[in-house]
C-alpha cells in the first residue's frame, strides 16, 4: 500500500541537510522510521514494522501497521448525519404506514419516547419512494441525486442502538458505549495502522463552520487512547488547525533566523544529553510542524479542482457550497494517505422532530449533492476499491407523529430500535439491502445489526480482528467493541 | 475438568451453558411452569425500580408505599396492594396488568421505565407463594469463611500488610544519604551499577523548584544557593519550596486529576453545565497539601466528612466543620448529567455512582474494583458480590432509588434537595453572614448593570454595522435597483407592501446579515472578542453564591442488590455494605455504627474510611507513597500506579516500597515529610545524564541509575511562561479565571489588570479545556486521571510557535530583560539564559544567540526593532529542548 500514495515533495527540512544527516537527526526518534518511509520508500520498501496491537507498545506514534489480516478498505471517509435521520422517510418505505395513517400506537413506543405527552398516531411518510439503478434500491424523492449511485451502495435497514437521546446514542455510534470518555472509532483506526502520510493528522474531522455537532469535540476524542490518536479537527474556513500560522505574519528571514537558531540551540543540546530518544522525538516534531503548514494548505485547496468538478459536488451554490467543500477536502485527504476523515454538520439537521417534510427537505438538500458527487468522484478516479464511504446518524425515527401544535407541524420522535445506513467501496457488496424493519419501521426485526456488530464489521475491513485490536488499560484489555457480544456482518461484503 | 474429580455431567453442563447465556434464555425455556421459591428480595428490587418514585420513601402517591411485605399490605386509600396467595385479587397487580401502573405519560417525567412481562411475572408468584420473607444474610466481611474469597487469595503480596525492612549495606555508602539511596543502590549494585554523579546546584535547584512548585527559580535564588558555603544548602532549600504556597498549587493539582475535578457537569449531555462551586473542593485540596494534612485524615474528610461531626447541630460552623463538608466534594467530581437534566433515569444514577466508585478506588485502593461491575473480576479475588457490597457503602448518600437532584418538579409535586449545602464563612456570626448577603447582592446587582451596558452598546453597534453591511452589498447592485433595495431595508417586515414583501423573498440572502458577516471584518471581530472579555471579566467579579457541593448521607438508604452482568434491572442477591472481602481480616474490620449518637447517618462511609486508615490496610500506604514517587521519578516503583493487583505490575523494589509505605505511616502520613526524604535522597540528586552503563544496563531506568530528564507538564509550562514574562497573578482560591473560546475553537485564559492566573485556577470546564493545557496532555477526566501520558506531537510544536498568548509573554519578557539587564546584547543574552534556564549560556549557545539576535536587530523594521528582535529570542528560547526539558 505504501507504494501507491503521495509523492508530495520533501518536507521542508530534508532539503537543507543531507538524507544522511537527516536520518541521523530523527531515525531513532518515535516518529523517526515513520518519517523515513514516507521520505524514502525506496530505501525502506514498504514493509512497515511488524503489528503490535496487542495493547502494549513501547511508545505510541502513527507509523503505518501491519494490520491482522489483508485490508479491503485501505481508509474510511465517514459522512455523519447528526440527528437521526428518519429510515422511513429515506430508505426503508412503509406502505402500511400510508394504510394505518393516524391509527394509534402509543403504547408500543412509550418506553423510548423523549416526549410522550406529544405523541399522535401513526404517520405515513411525506416523500415517494422509487426503486433505482439495477440493484432496484428503494430511495425517495427526497435525494434525488442519491439515486443515480445506488449501484455502489450497500444498505442496512436493520441498525438499532441502545439509547433513545442524542448525547448516549452519539457516544455509542462514535465509541461503542452510551457513556463519554472512551476513544472514538477514528482513534482506534489510527492506533491499530497508524498512517501513509506522516504530513498530514491521520484522522481528520471536517466539522461544520456554523458550530460544533451535540458532544462537541468529544465526538473525536482518543479517550483512554493516547492523545496522538485523537482526531484533528480541520476547518474548511479561516487557518484549518489550531495555531497552525501566526496571527501576524513575520517576514521568511525573521522565520528563518528563528528557526535555524532553535535547531542550532537544540543541537547543542542534546549532544550534551546523549540517549535521550525524547529530545529526538521532540526535534521531529517541530520538523512536522512546519511541513504541515505546507501541506495542509494545499490538502486542503479546493481551488485546485477543475470547474467541472466543483459543478459536480455543488461549490458556487450556497445551499450544497459548505458540504460539497468539505467533500472534496475529504477526498483530497484521502488521496493523500489521511487513515481516516470524518464529516460533520451543525447541530442537528436530521433531527426532525417538527416540519418534517419541509425540514428532511432542507437537510437533504443541502448534502444529497455532495454525497451522491463524492462517490462518483471517488470511483472515476479508482479511489472507491480503497476507501470505504459511511453515511448514517445516531438512530432512527418513530413510525408515529410527533405534535407539539398539530399536524401542519408534526415530525417524528427518536427512535433506537430501528435505522438505516448505508456504507460504499472498499470490499462492500454493492447494490446490496440488508436486513429488515418490522411493517411499520418501529423495530428492526430481520438480520439486526447492533452498532457494535457494525464497528466490528469495519474494523474487519481494514483488516483488523475486533477482538485483537486492544488498548492495556490499567490490566484491562479493553476495545472498541467493549464486553459485547458482535459479529461481523459479512452478508454485505464482497 | 475438574482434575482428579468425576466429570461434570450432561445436565451440569447444561446449566453451566445456560447461565452464561443469561437470565433470559433460563427463563425463555422454562416460563411457566417456574415454581422456585421467592422471597422480598427478588420482588422489593423490582418494586422500587418501577414504583418507588411515587410509592416510596419521599411521595406515597394515594398513600401507598410499595418498599416492604407490610407496608404492601398495609395498602393505601384504594386498600392493600396485595392479597396473600391471591395475585389475581392483588389491586397492585390488577393496576398493573391494566396497563395504568406505571402510568404511561408519565414515565419520563419521573424517569422510569415500563415494568416488563418478567418482573411481572416474579411479582405475581411471590404473591401466589405467600409473599415469603427472609432475614436478610448475616455480613460476612472480615469473617475467614467468606465462601468467595480463599485464604490463598489474601497471600498476594499487595493484600498483605507492609512489614518495615531494615535498609540493606551497601558498597557505596558514602551515597546513602537516607535509607532510600540504600535500597536504590542494592539493586543498583546487583547488576554492576551504582548511582550517577550528583548533578551541580543549578542543575539542583531548577529540578527541585519545578517539581515542589511548578514554577522556576529566581536568578538571585541560584546565584544564592550556588555561592552558598552552608553544608544544608540544599536541605534548607527543600524545606523552603515545602513552606511555599506554591507547593499547594502544584500538589494539588496531582490529588485533583485522582479525584477528576472539573468545574463543569459533563456526562451523557452535551450542554456541559458549570460546576459553579466545584472550586471550594479545589482550594480546599490546596490548603490540605499547603497545611500538610496528615493523608488519613486528607482521606477521611473526602470519603466520610459529612460522618466526621455533627453540623447539623453545631452551634457555631468552624473551619474544621466547614472543610469536612467541601471534602465530601471528591465524591461528587463525576461527570453527572443528571445535575443538569430533571428527568434521568435509574441506569444513568448507577452509571454516576459507577464513577465515583471507580474515582475512589482507581485514586485510594489502587484496585480495578470496577470490573467486578459486571462479573468476578477476571485477575483478582473481586467477586461481583463485593462490587455491589462496596456500592452499598455509599447508598445512604448516593441512591438510586432516592436521587438527589438540584431541580424541583414541583409542577409533579416531587422535589428533590439539591447536591448543595450552604457554605457558611467559618466563624462568622448570623449577623456578619446577613451582611455578607448584603454585600454580595449588592455588588453582583452592580455587576449586572454594568454588564448590561456593556452589551446594549455593543448590540447597538452591531445594529449599526450589519446596516453598513447590507448597504455595501446594496451598492454593488444595479443603480436603479438600490434606491427600492434602501427603501426595503428600512421598513421592517409587518409594514412592506406586496411589491416589497416579492422584494424581500427574491433577495433574501441580501437582506440577510448575521454577526458572522460582521466580524469578516477583523477589526469588529477583535472589537467583539474585547467586549467578550469584558463581560465574562464584570462576570468573574460577581460573589458566588454561598453554597458547596457536598454528598452526605440522608440516613435512609434502600436495599442494594447485585444486578446481573451490571445490568440495572437484572437483580441479583441482596448485599450488605462492606469493602471488598479479600481487605478484611481480624486486624482489618468494617464496622459500620451511628456517627454520633442519635445520628440518622448511616456510618456507612465513615466505617469505609477508618477502614481505608487503618495502619494495617495492605494498599492505602503503599498506593500513594508510590504515586509520590512517580511524580518525582518519572515511574512508580509499582509502575501501573492505579493497578495493584494481579494484572498490575509487581514492584521493581518491593522493600523500597514497604519502608517508604511503613515509613510514611511512622512520619504522621505527612506527604510533606515523604516529599522531603525523597528529594534529599542522593538517588534524587543524580544527573540526568544517559552514561553508557546505564543505558547497557538500565536501559529503561527502572533501577533509577539516573534521574529522568524531564518535559514540563501543561500546567509547568504555561505558569512558567507568564511567570518569566512578570505577568503571573499569584492571587490564591477562588472561582476560576474565565477563559475565552474562540469560533475556530481555541480557547484561552482570560488576562487581568493583574496578569494572568496559574494554571489550577484556570476554569476547567469540560469542553472548554485551554488550548495550551489540551495541548499538552491535560487529560479528559472521565471520570478521573490516574496517570499521564505524555505525547509529543506537533500540536506542540505549532502552539509554542504560533500562539498568540506564548508570542504576547515572549514580549512581556523581552520587555522584564531590556528593563533589568540594560542594552548590552550578551548581557541580555545571558540574562534571559539565567531567567529561562536558571543558568548562564555556555560558550557556543552565547556564539548562536548573539549572532541571531545581531541579525534579527538589522531584520527587524526601525521603530522598536531591538526590542522585536529580544522579543524573538525569547521566543525561540521558549521553544528551545534546553528551556521545556528539565534535568
Amino acid at each position: 500500500m505504501a507504494h501507491e500514495q503521495c509523492n508530495h515533495g520533501s518536507p521542508a527540512g530534508a532539503s537543507k541537510l543531507s538524507r544522511r544527516a537527516f536520518f541521523d537527526r530523527v531515525s531513532d526518534g518515535i516518529y523517526g522510521a515513520a518519517l523515513a518511509s514516507v521520505l524514502s520508500r525506496d530505501l525502506y520498501g514498504a514493509s512497515a514494522e511488524p503489528a503490535t496491537l496487542d495493547g502494549h507498545r513501547a511508545s505510541y506514534d502513527l507509523k503505518p501497521q501491519v494490520p491482522h489480516f489483508s485490508p479491503k478498505a485501505k481508509s474510511i471517509i465517514h459522512l455523519f448525519m447528526n440527528g437521526g435521520p428518519s429510515q422511513m422517510d429515506l430508505f426503508d418505505p412503509k406502505p402500511m404506514l400510508d394504510k394505518h395513517h393516524g391509527q394509534p400506537y402509543f403504547d408500543k413506543v412509550a418506553a423510548d419516547l423523549t416526549t410522550p405527552e406529544q405523541s399522535g398516531g401513526l404517520m405515513r411518510s411525506p416523500f415517494k419512494f422509487g426503486q433505482h439503478g439495477k440493484s432496484g434500491m428503494w430511495v425517495s424523492d427526497a435525494m434525488p441525486h442519491l439515486t443515480e449511485v445506488v449501484d455502489d451502495l450497500a444498505m442496512i435497514r436493520s441498525m438499532h442502538t441502545m439509547h433513545p437521546n442524542h448525547e448516549p446514542a452519539l457516544f455509542m455510534i462514535q465509541s461503542g458505549r452510551i457513556i463519554p470518555g472512551r476513544p472514538t472509532m477514528g482513534s482506534w483506526v489510527v492506533y491499530g495502522l497508524g498512517t501513509e502520510n506522516q504530513n498530514l493528522p491521520a484522522y481528520v474531522v471536517l466539522d461544520d463552520p456554523l458550530g460544533l455537532p451535540v458532544n462537541g469535540t468529544q465526538n473525536w476524542q482518543a479517550g483512554f487512547l493516547p492523545p496522538i490518536y485523537q482526531g484533528t479537527r480541520i476547518r474548511s474556513t479561516g487557518s484549518p488547525i489550531l495555531n497552525l500560522a501566526p496571527e501576524t505574519p513575520e517576514t521568511s528571514e525573521i522565520v528563518q533566523a528563528g528557526r535555524q537558531l532553535l535547531s542550532r540551540l537544540d543541537q547543542i543540546h542534546k549532544k550534551t544529553r546523549p540517549n535521550q530518544l525524547q529530545l529526538d522525538a521532540r526535534i521531529a516534531s517541530y520538523e512536522l510542524a512546519a511541513n504541515l503548514q505546507m501541506t495542509a494548505s494545499d490538502a486542503l485547496d479546493v481551488t485546485k479542482e477543475s470547474s467541472e468538478t466543483l459543478e459536480m459536488y455543488g461549490v458556487g451554490d450556497p445551499v450544497t457550497d459548505s458540504y460539497a467543500r468539505r467533500c472534496i477536502m475529504a477526498r483530497r485527504l484521502i488521496e493523500r494517505g489521511v487513515r481516516f476523515v470524518q464529516l460533520f454538520i451543525n447541530s442537528q439537521i436530521w433531527d426532525n422532530h417538527t416540519f418534517l417534510a419541509r425540514d428532511m427537505k432542507a437537510a437533504s438538500a443541502r448534502t444529497d449533492k455532495p454525497v451522491a458527487a463524492l462517490v462518483k468522484d471517488l470511483k472515476r478516479r479508482g479511489l472507491l476499491k480503497d476507501t470505504l464511504v459511511i453515511w448514517g446518524g445516531e438512530f432512527g425515527r418513530m413510525p408515529i407523529a410527533q405534535m407539539e401544535n398539530g399536524m401542519e407541524t408534526a415530525g417524528r420522535d427518536h427512535n433506537p430500535s430501528a435505522f438505516t445506513l448505508w456504507m460504499a467501496g472498499a470490499g462492500i457488496k454493492a447494490g446490496t439491502v440488508y436486513g429488515a424493519t418490522d411493517e411499520l419501521g418501529h423495530e428492526a426485526v430481520e438480520n439486526k445489526v447492533s452498532v457494535t456488530d457494525w464497528h466490528a464489521t469495519i474494523l474487519h475491513l481494514l483488516g483488523m480482528d475486533y477482538q485483537r485490536l486492544v488498548f492495556d488499560q490499567n490490566g484491562l484489555k479493553d476495545k472498541l467493541t467493549s464486553v459485547f457480544d458482535c459479529r461481523i456482518v459479512n452478508e454485505i461484503l464482497s | 475438568m475438574p482434575v482428579g474429580k468425576p466429570h461434570l455431567s450432561d445436565k451440569d453442563l447444561a446449566t453451566i451453558a445456560s447461565w452464561i447465556r443469561g437470565d433470559e434464555s433460563v427463563t425463555k425455556t422454562a416460563p411457566k411452569v417456574d415454581n422456585t421459591p421467592l422471597t422480598q428480595h427478588d420482588v422489593i428490587p423490582v418494586l422500587l425500580t418501577r414504583c418507588a418514585v411515587c410509592h416510596g420513601l419521599r411521595r406515597q402517591e394515594g398513600g401507598l408505599d410499595l418498599r416492604s411485605k407490610a407496608s404492601m399490605l398495609k395498602g393505601g386509600k384504594s386498600g392493600p396492594a396485595i392479597v396473600l396467595g391471591k395475585p389475581e385479587e392483588s389491586l397492585m397487580l390488577k393496576r398493573i396488568n391494566a396497563g395504568e401502573m406505571p402510568p404511561k405519560q408519565q414515565l419520563i417525567v419521573v424517569g422510569v421505565k415500563p415494568i416488563s412481562a418478567g418482573e411481572t411475572e416474579k411479582v405475581v408468584r411471590w404473591i401466589r407463594q405467600g409473599a415469603p420473607e427472609v432475614e436478610p444474610p448475616p455480613a460476612v466481611a472480615g469473617t475467614p469463611q467468606d465462601p468467595l474469597v480463599k485464604d490463598k487469595d489474601r497471600q498476594f503480596w499487595s493484600f498483605q500488610t507492609p512489614v518495615r525492612p531494615e535498609p540493606p549495606q551497601v558498597q557505596h555508602h558514602d551515597r546513602v544519604r537516607n535509607p532510600i539511596d540504600a535500597f536504590v543502590l542494592s539493586k543498583l549494585e546487583a547488576k554492576h551499577l551504582s548511582l550517577s554523579p550528583e548533578a551541580d546546584r543549578q542543575t539542583l535547584i531548577r529540578r527541585v523548584s519545578f517539581d515542589l512548585t511548578g514554577l522556576p527559580p529566581e536568578p538571585g535564588e541560584v546565584k544564592e544557593f550556588v555561592a552558598s558555603k552552608d553544608p544544608l544548602a540544599y536541605e534548607k532549600l527543600v524545606d523552603r519550596l515545602l513552606a511555599s504556597p506554591r507547593y499547594g498549587e502544584r500538589w494539588g493539582r496531582f490529588w485533583l486529576d485522582l479525584a477528576g475535578y472539573a468545574d463543569s457537569e459533563g456526562g451523557k449531555l452535551s450542554a456541559d453545565l458549570p460546576r459553579p462551586f466545584a472550586f471550594r473542593y479545589r482550594d480546599y485540596v490546596i490548603r490540605a497539601f499547603n497545611d500538610d494534612k496528615p493523608y488519613n485524615r486528607f482521606l477521611m474528610e473526602q470519603i466520610a466528612g459529612d460522618e466526621l461531626a455533627d453540623y447539623e447541630h453545631a452551634p457555631v460552623i468552624t473551619q474544621e466543620l466547614m472543610d469536612n463538608l467541601i471534602a465530601t466534594g471528591f465524591l461528587r467530581m463525576a461527570p453527572d448529567s443528571t445535575t443538569e437534566r430533571e428527568v434521568n433515569f435509574v441506569d444513568d444514577r448507577i452509571d454516576v455512582i459507577a464513577d465515583e466508585i471507580e474515582t475512589i478506588s482507581s485514586s485510594v485502593m489502587g484496585l480495578t474494583v470496577k470490573c467486578a461491575r459486571c462479573h468476578n473480576h477476571k485477575y483478582d479475588p473481586l467477586p461481583q458480590r463485593d462490587y455491589y457490597r462496596f456500592k452499598a457503602v455509599f447508598q445512604g448518600a448516593l441512591d438510586e432509588h432516592d436521587w438527589v437532584s438540584p431541580l424541583t418538579l414541583e409542577k409533579y409535586g416531587l422535589y428533590f434537595p439539591g447536591k448543595y449545602l450552604p457554605y457558611v464563612t467559618p466563624g462568622a456570626t448570623p449577623m456578619q453572614l446577613l451582611e455578607e448577603e448584603r454585600k454580595r447582592e449588592l455588588v453582583n446587582k452592580n455587576l449586572d448593570v454594568e454588564i448590561k451596558l456593556v452589551q446594549t452598546a455593543w448590540d447597538e453597534k452591531l445594529k449599526d454595522l450589519k446596516k453598513k453591511v447590507i448597504e455595501k452589498r446594496i451598492a454593488s447592485q444595479p443603480k436603479d435597483l438600490q434606491e427600492d433595495l434602501r427603501k426595503l431595508a428600512a421598513t421592517p417586515a409587518e409594514k412592506r407592501d406586496e411589491v416589497q414583501r416579492y422584494l424581500a423573498q427574491k433577495f433574501e440572502t441580501l437582506l440577510k446579515v448575521d454577526t458572522a458577516d460582521v466580524k469578516q471584518d477583523p477589526a469588529v471581530a477583535q472589537e467583539a472578542e474585547s467586549v467578550e472579555k469584558r463581560i465574562k471579566l464584570l462576570e468573574y467579579k460577581a460573589i458566588p453564591e454561598p453554597k458547596i457541593r457536598a454528598l452526605w448521607d440522608r440516613g435512609s438508604p434502600s436495599p442494594t442488590y447485585l444486578l446481573r452482568r451490571g445490568v440495572p434491572t437484572s437483580f441479583g442477591p441482596f448485599v450488605e455494605p462492606g469493602p471488598p472481602a479479600v481487605l478484611t481480616n481480624a486486624k482489618l474490620t468494617y464496622e459500620v455504627a451511628p456517627p454520633w449518637p442519635g445520628s440518622e447517618k448511616t456510618g456507612r462511609r465513615l466505617a469505609l474510611a477508618k477502614w481505608l486508615t487503618n495502619q494495617e490496610h495492605p494498599l492505602t500506604s503503599r498506593v500513594i507513597v508510590n504515586r509520590i514517587w512517580k511524580h518525582h521519578f518519572g515511574v512508580g516503583i509499582v509502575k501501573s500506579v492505579g493497578n495493584f493487583g494481579k494484572a498490575g505490575t509487581p514492584p521493581t523494589n518491593p522493600e523500597l516500597l514497604d519502608f517508604l509505605a511503613t515509613e510514611f505511616i511512622r512520619q504522621g502520613w505527612s506527604i510533606k515529610q515523604l516529599q522531603r526524604l525523597i528529594s534529599t535522597s542522593s538517588t534524587y540528586r543524580q544527573v540526568s545524564t544517559v552514561s553508557p552503563d546505564s543505558l547497557r544496563l538500565d536501559g529503561d531506568n527502572t533501577l533509577l541509575s539516573r534521574m529522568p530528564l524531564r518535559r514540563m507538564e501543561g500546567e509547568v509550562l504555561n505558569d512558567t511562561l507568564t511567570f518569566l514574562a512578570g505577568r503571573l497573578d499569584e492571587t490564591h482560591f477562588g472561582k476560576p479565571e474565565p477563559v475565552l473560546v474562540r469560533d475556530d475553537g481555541l480557547v484561552t485564559p482570560i488576562e487581568t489588570d493583574k496578569g494572568w492566573r496559574r494554571s489550577i485556577y484556570i476554569s476547567q470546564r469540560r469542553s472548554e479545556i485551554p488550548t495550551v493545557l489540551d495541548n499538552f496532555d491535560l487529560p479528559p477526566m472521565s471520570p478521573n486521571c490516574i496517570e499521564r501520558s505524555e505525547s509529543t506531537v506537533s500540536l506542540q510544536a505549532l502552539y509554542l510557535s504560533n500562539n498568540t498568548m506564548v508570542k504576547q509573554l515572549a514580549a512581556f519578557t523581552a520587555q522584564r530583560v531590556a528593563r533589568e539587564s540594560g542594552s548590552d546584547p550578551s548581557a541580555q543574552i545571558t540574562y534571559l539564559y539565567n531567567l529561562a534556564l536558571g543558568r548562564p549560556p555556555n560558550p557556543e549557545e552565547a556564539k548562536a544567540s548573539l549572532e541571531t539576535l545581531l541579525k534579527l536587530k538589522q531584520l527587524e523594521p526601525k521603530k522598536d526593532g531591538d526590542l522585536a528582535a529580544l522579543s524573538k529570542l525569547c521566543h525561540t528560547i521558549f521553544n528551545s529542548a534546553g528551556f521545556i526539558y528539565i534535568d
